[in-house]
């Protein structure tokens, strides 16, 4: 890597690391969302770095154009106030849990890494947007087509459950 | 340590952090922010993993899409679900929901 991939990689991997802290322990929920969508922003400028600019605009136009769109409406749904559920505090048992969850598959996948992960090319593939074009419309055609399949599918169920009036009693 | 490292290591990190707020959030909209985390690092991996090695990359980005998909589809049925179990419950909290009467 040159010296200016180094600075660029560090930007954006404390981009990503400080988003994903403020994102899990906001006791706000708006500003985890933007702590969410400053680590997307964070990986989208990864996948640039490892020269996959399709993918990281796909990752903007997605996930920050539209998933972290879902999640403020998710977010308004609930009417989740600063001081709700989230500030309320925890017992040590908790967050005991919550570290053993992070740790037991963090300490085990980083050793694999380390010690077992074969060296890598130093520079990235180079891959046209035509050949990712040729991938979706020729070999991975089924897929490209299941994926809208399944995401009418999620929409229509999250109309049905929205519309059938579940919530009121009879 | 090679790039493959590190990229690797990076989505390592991301996973982590969305485990812990998994288990620590308490709201639903709380955890699906989570899961969405550990989505991104997943998508980082696939692409490190096809873009600095030599495997076939074409096949790496375009499943990395595929989770991006799969992620918005998620996201829609989660908001759905939230929306009911609010209304239901009156409340967003895990611990309320997860005891299945009112």
């Amino acid at each position: 890597m040159e010296i200016i991939a180094k600075i660029a990689f560090g930007f954006y991997t404390l981009v990503v690391v400080g988003g994903a802290c403020v994102a899990v322990t906001n006791a706000s929920l708006v500003r985890s969302l933007v702590g969410l969508v400053a680590a997307m922003f964070g990986v989208a400028g990864l996948y640039m770095l490892m020269n996959a600019p399709f993918i990281a605009f796909m990752q903007i136009l997605i996930y920050v154009g539209g998933v972290s769109v879902l999640i403020f409406f998710a977010i308004m749904l609930t009417r989740a106030a600063p001081t709700g559920d989230e500030a309320m505090h925890r017992p040590l048992r908790k967050r005991i849990n919550a570290i053993f969850a992070m740790l037991v598959p963090g300490v085990v996948l980083s050793v694999a890494i380390v010690r077992h992960l074969p060296a890598g090319d130093k520079l990235p593939a180079d891959v046209p947007l035509t050949a990712l074009g040729r991938g979706l419309m020729e070999r991975y055609l089924l897929n490209f087509e299941l994926i809208s399949v399944v995401l009418f599918v999620a929409m229509a169920g999250a109309v049905m459950l929205a519309w059938r009036q579940w919530g009121e009693k009879e | 340590m090679s790039p493959l490292h590190l990229y690797q290591l990076v989505a390592l990190l991301l996973l982590c952090v969305g485990l812990y707020g998994l288990i620590w959030r308490r709201s639903l909209v709380g955890m699906l922010i989570c899961v969405e985390l550990m989505l991104n690092g997943a998508g980082l991996s696939i692409v490190a993993a096809c873009q600095l090695t030599p495997a076939n990359a074409v096949l790496g980005q375009l499943g990395t899409l595929l989770v991006m998909g799969l992620a918005a589809a998620e996201a829609t049925l989660v908001l759905a679900i939230v929306y009911v179990v609010t209304r239901r419950f009156k409340t967003s909290e895990s611990i309320v929901v997860s005891e299945m009467k009112r």
